[in-house]
C-alpha cells in the first residue's frame, strides 16, 4: 500500500484538530507525503468535528466517501456518524465514550454503537481513552492514547515511525502528559 | 495563537496550514501593510503576519472594523508604493466591492494582493458564492493555487504579477486551500518595504465622471495585456499528449481532484491535462493551443461554472467548437464542494466509460446531530433566557432579528431567539423594516460587538434617523468570538497590542438612540429589571439600545488561569432540587445534567463558575462551593 486515507473525528474541544495535525507531521518526519484537511469555524462550540488526513504521494485533499483505511475517533457517536468513509473491513479505532449531544433523550450504549459498526464490516477496536487519560492529568490526552494504539496496531504504524511521533509530541504542548499518553496506547494490546 | 514557523529560516520544510504558506509568503516578498477582517477560512493570515509583525517589528498588520476598510487601509499604502495584501472571506468582498472596482480604474503603485477564502459547502458561511466572478466584473485578474501545496508559488506570483502590472489581483482560495495543511520549503525573507510616496495625480486617483472615463478605456486595454501575459505564466502547465482528442482542464485546486481522478481511471498520461492557475481572464494564446484538435474538454474547478463558460466564450470566438463539459453539463454537480469520486464519476461518464465500482455503506442507526451550541457560561445564555422570561410576562410578543456571530446559536430550542439570520449587521435594517410592516410584534435586533463596528453603525443611525421604535440589543463579549477571538473596538486593545477602547454605548448616545442602557450579563436580576425598562421603551415607540456586556467564556477562564484566579465550581444541593427541570430544560446549561429522578446535577468538568443558573433557579438550591471571589466577577462583568 502507497498512501492511507485517514478519517479523524470527536467532538468539538477533544482536541480531533491536534491529533491529526501530529498525525500530519509526523507523516511527514517519517519520509511520507500527507495532507491534512481541517474545518474550523463553527465545528467547535461543542460540534462534531471531522478532519481528513492522507499519507503518501496523495493530490486531493478529501477522503472519499467508502474509501478510508481508519477512521480514530475520540467519542463513538462521532465514530458512527463518519462511518460511511470507511471501506469493507476499514478499521475503527474509537474511544468507548458516549457523549449524547445535547438535548437527546434517547439511550445509545456503547456495546450498541461497537455492534453497528461491525455491523458495517469494519474491524473495530474500542479504547478506554478517556478513562486512561484522567489519571495522567489530562482528559484531552485521550487523543494520544489513541494515536498510540493505533499505531501499534493498525494500518498506520506502517506509514508512522513511532520515534517520529514522538519527536512531533515532544515539540509540542503539554508534551510530557502527551507522551506518556502516546506511550501508554502504543503499549496496550489488542482487545478481542 | 502563535506561529513560530513564519520566523523559520529559508531552506526550512515546514508542513502548515495554507493560509499561514500564503502569510509566510507575503513576508517573503516584502510586503508592508496587511490589513483583513476576520472570517473562516481566512482568518489565520492576518493572525500569522500578526505574530511575525509582533517578533519582527514589521510588517504593518491591522484587524480593520470591516472588509471595506481593510481593503481601503491597503489600497491606500499600494498607492504609495508600498505592497500590500488585504484578507477576507468570500462574502467579505461584497462589503469591499465598492473600492474592488475602483481600485481596477486607479491601479496602484505596487502590489495590491486581495485574498478571498471563498467557502463551497458553507462549512462556516451563509452561501456559496464564487468571488472569481467580481474579477470579471471588476475586471481584476484572478489567481488560484492548485490545492494547498501550489499556494506559496502562487502568492509570490500573484504578488510579483500585481506590481509588475500595477493593478490588483485576487488571490482565491477555497476553504480546502486555506485549511488544508501541507509540506512547503520556505524561502528567504527579504525584508519589507514598508515607505513609499504619493505621486500627486488627481487625473489618476481621482475618479471624477472625466477621469474615470479614461481610466475605463485603459482598463479594458490592460484586460487584453493580461490575459496575453498571463499565456506565460510558469504557474500554467500542460501534460500529456498533445494530440489527444480529450482535454481535462484543472482550474485552481480541481487540477488536484482531476489529476487523481485520471489517475484512477487509468487516464493519466494519455490524454491531456491543463493545470490553470491564473484563471481569470483566461490566458487566450495558451487557451487557444490547448483547444487545438481537441474535440472534448473536461472542466474540473470549484465552485461556479467560470473557467467553463469563459472557455465556451473563447472557443466561440477562436472558431472553435469543442464539446466543453463540466457543471453546466451536469457532469459534476453545481453545489457543494468537489469530491474525488464524483469527480472521477463525471469524468468516466462524459466519456462514456464505466465508473469505478464503490461502496458506500451507511450505518442503518444514524446518530443524533450534534449542533454547535453557546458554550456553558457563555454571557448570551442568560440574555436570551430573560428576554424569553420578560416578554412572557410582559404578555409582548418579540421578532428576534438576529445576526452573525456566536449568538447565532441561540437560533436552537430552548432559546429559540434568532428568526433571522442574513448577513452581518443586517439585524439594525432588517429589523427597522419589521417595524414598519408588523404592529403586534415588538422587534428586537441581536447584534454582537463586532458585528456592530464592522456594518450595524450604519443602520442604528439610520434607525435614529428615521425613528424605528425596536429594542437594539448589542451582546458585548468583548470579542470576535466566532472566528477565534480576534480583538475589536470592544476589547480594550488593538492587533498591536495598543490600548483603545471606543465604547459602544458612548457611540449609541451620539447616534441618537432615545434609551441607552448597559447591563452586566451575568447578573440576573439586575438583567431582567433592565430587560423590562428597555422593553418598555421599544414597545412605547423608542429607539431602545440595551448593551449587555460579560465576558466570553472562554476568554474569562483563559486569563483567570493565567493570572490565577480561583474561579467557584457550583452544585445542586439535593434537598433543595424539586425537579422542576427549569435550569436543564429552559436555561439549558450544557453544563446541567438531569439525574434518574428528576433532580439537577452539575457536571464539574464543564462548569464553568458563571453562576448564572444560581438565579434562574427558584429554590435557591444551586450554590457555589466556597467563596466567589470578587476578581473573578470583575473578569466576567468584562469591564
Ligand atoms: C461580511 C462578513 N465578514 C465576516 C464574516 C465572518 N464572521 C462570522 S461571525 C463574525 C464575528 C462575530 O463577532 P461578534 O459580532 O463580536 O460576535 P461573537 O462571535 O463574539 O458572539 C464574523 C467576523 C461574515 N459572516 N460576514
Ligand atoms: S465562544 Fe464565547 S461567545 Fe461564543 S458561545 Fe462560547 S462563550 Fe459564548
Amino acid at each position: 500500500m502507497d498512501s492511507l486515507n485517514v478519517v479523524v473525528a470527536g467532538v468539538g474541544g477533544q482536541g480531533v484538530l491536534t491529533l491529526a495535525k501530529v498525525i500530519g507531521e509526523a507523516a511527514i518526519a517519517s519520509g511520507r507525503g500527507a495532507l491534512v484537511a481541517e474545518t474550523h469555524g463553527l465545528s467547535q462550540r461543542g460540534g462534531s468535528v471531522v478532519v481528513h488526513v492522507r499519507i503518501g504521494e496523495v493530490e486531493a485533499p478529501l477522503v472519499p466517501e467508502g474509501e478510508g483505511d481508519l477512521l480514530i475517533s475520540t467519542e463513538l457517536l462521532e465514530a458512527l456518524r463518519y462511518a460511511s468513509f470507511l471501506r469493507r473491513e476499514g478499521e475503527v479505532v474509537s474511544d468507548a465514550l458516549v457523549l449524547k449531544p445535547y438535548g437527546f433523550k434517547g439511550d445509545l450504549k456503547a456495546y450498541q454503537l461497537a455492534e453497528e459498526l461491525r455491523r458495517l464490516g469494519l474491524r473495530v477496536h474500542l479504547v478506554n481513552a478517556a478513562g486512561m487519560a484522567e489519571p495522567l492529568g489530562d482528559v484531552r490526552a485521550a487523543n494520544m492514547i489513541l494515536l498510540g494504539y493505533s499505531v501499534a496496531r493498525t494500518a498506520l504504524g506502517e506509514f508512522l515511525d513511532a520515534r517520529e511521533v514522538e519527536g512531533v509530541i515532544g515539540r509540542g504542548r503539554g508534551a510530557e502528559v502527551n507522551l506518556k499518553a502516546f506511550r501508554l496506547g502504543l503499549s496496550m494490546r489488542a482487545e478481542g | 495563537m502563535s506561529y513560530p514557523e513564519m520566523l523559520s529560516p529559508a531552506g526550512s520544510r515546514v508542513f502548515t496550514l495554507g493560509n499561514v504558506a500564503i502569510a509566510r509568503a507575503s513576508l517573503e516578498y516584502g510586503v508592508g501593510v496587511a490589513a483583513g477582517y476576520p472570517g473562516t477560512p481566512s482568518s489565520e493570515i492576518i493572525e500569522a503576519l500578526g505574530y511575525a509583525a509582533r517578533k519582527l517589528g514589521y510588517p504593518y498588520v491591522e484587524w480593520s472594523v470591516n472588509e471595506k476598510v481593510a481593503f481601503e487601509v491597503a489600497y491606500g499604502a499600494a498607492m504609495a508604493g508600498v505592497p500590500s495584501i488585504v484578507t477576507m472571506k468570500h462574502v467579505g468582498l461584497n462589503v469591499a466591492a465598492d473600492p474592488l472596482f475602483s481600485s481596477a480604474y486607479t491601479g496602484v503603485e505596487s502590489s495590491l494582493l486581495v485574498v478571498s477564502a471563498d467557502d463551497p459547502s458553507m462549512w462556516s458561511s451563509q452561501n456559496e458564492q464564487d468571488n472569481r466572478i467580481y474579477g470579471l466584473h471588476a475586471y481584476v485578474p484572478v489567481f488560484e493555487p492548485a490545492g494547498a501545496q501550489e499556494v506559496r508559488e502562487a502568492t509570490l506570483e500573484a504578488l510579483r504579477f500585481s506590481e509588475e502590472h500595477k493593478h490588483p489581483v485576487i488571490l482565491r482560495t477555497v476553504t480546502r486551500v486555506s485549511h488544508t495543511r501541507a509540506l512547503y520549503t520556505f524561502g528567504e525573507l527579504r525584508g519589507p518595504r514598508m515607505e513609499g510616496r504619493f505621486q500627486r495625480d488627481p487625473s489618476r486617483w481621482a475618479l471624477v465622471p472625466a477621469h474615470a472615463r479614461r481610466r475605463r478605456e485603459e482598463l479594458v486595454k490592460k484586460w487584453e495585456l493580461f490575459s496575453h501575459h498571463l499565456s506565460s505564466s510558469a504557474l500554467n502547465a500542460a501534460e500529456g499528449p498533445e494530440g489527444s482528442e480529450l482535454l481535462v482542464v484543472g482550474a485552481g485546486i480541481g487540477f488536484r481532484y482531476a489529476r487523481e481522478a485520471l489517475s484512477r481511471l487509468g487516464l493519466l498520461g494519455k490524454v491531456r491535462l491543463l493545470k490553470l492557475t491564473t484563471t481569470v481572464p483566461l490566458p487566450r494564446e495558451l487557451i487557444a493551443s490547448e483547444l487545438e484538435r481537441k474535440e472534448k474538454v473536461f472542466v474540473v474547478e470549484e465552485g461556479e461554472p467560470v473557467v467553463e463558460d469563459q472557455l465556451k466564450l473563447l472557443s466561440f470566438d477562436l472558431g472553435m467548437r469543442p464539446l466543453i463539459m463540466g457543471k453546466r453539463s451536469g457532469h459534476v454537480k453545481l453545489t457543494g464542494e468537489l469530491r474525488l469520486d464524483a469527480v472521477a464519476e463525471g469524468i468516466a461518464s462524459a466519456l462514456g466509460l464505466s465508473s469505478l465500482p464503490r461502496e458506500v455503506r451507511k450505518p442503518s442507526l444514524s446518530p443524533p446531530p450534534r449542533p454547535p451550541t453557546l458554550c456553558p457560561g457563555c454571557p448570551y445564555r442568560g440574555v436570551f433566557y430573560s428576554l424569553r422570561k420578560v416578554a412572557s410576562k410582559m404578555k409582548l410578543k418579540l421578532i428576534y432579528s438576529g445576526d452573525i456571530g456566536c449568538y447565532s446559536l441561540g437560533i436552537n430550542p430552548p432559546l429559540s431567539s434568532q428568526d433571522i439570520i442574513v448577513e452581518m449587521g443586517g439585524s439594525l435594517g432588517v429589523g427597522a423594516g419589521l417595524t414598519r410592516a408588523v404592529k403586534d410584534a415588538v422587534v428586537v435586533a441581536t447584534i454582537g460587538d463586532s458585528t456592530f463596528y464592522h456594518a450595524g453603525m450604519p443602520g442604528l443611525v439610520n434607525a435614529a434617523f428615521n425613528g424605528a421604535p425596536m429594542l437594539v440589543l448589542v451582546l458585548d463579549n468583548g470579542t470576535t468570538a466566532m472566528t477565534g477571538h480576534q480583538p475589536n473596538p470592544a476589547t480594550g486593545h488593538n492587533l498591536r497590542g495598543e490600548a483603545r477602547r471606543i465604547p459602544i454605548e458612548e457611540i449609541a448616545r451620539a447616534a441618537g438612540a432615545s434609551s441607552v442602557r448597559v447591563v452586566n450579563s451575568f447578573e440576573m436580576e439586575e438583567l431582567d429589571k433592565v430587560v423590562a425598562e428597555a422593553l418598555t421603551d421599544a414597545r412605547g415607540g423608542k429607539l431602545s439600545v440595551l448593551v449587555a456586556r460579560g465576558a466570553c467564556i472562554l476568554e474569562a477562564v483563559a486569563e483567570a488561569r493565567e493570572s490565577k484566579i480561583q474561579r467557584p465550581l457550583y452544585y445542586v444541593e439535593q434537598d433543595r432540587c424539586r425537579a422542576c427541570t427549569i435550569c436543564y430544560n429552559l436555561f439549558a446549561c450544557p453544563a446541567i445534567l438531569s439525574s434518574q429522578d428528576g433532580k439537577a446535577k452539575i457536571d464539574p468538568s464543564l462548569c464553568t463558575g458563571c453562576g448564572v443558573c444560581v438565579d434562574v433557579c427558584p429554590f435557591d438550591a444551586i450554590l457555589p462551593r466556597g467563596e466567589v471571589e470578587e476578581s473573578w466577577r470583575r473578569l466576567l462583568s468584562g469591564g
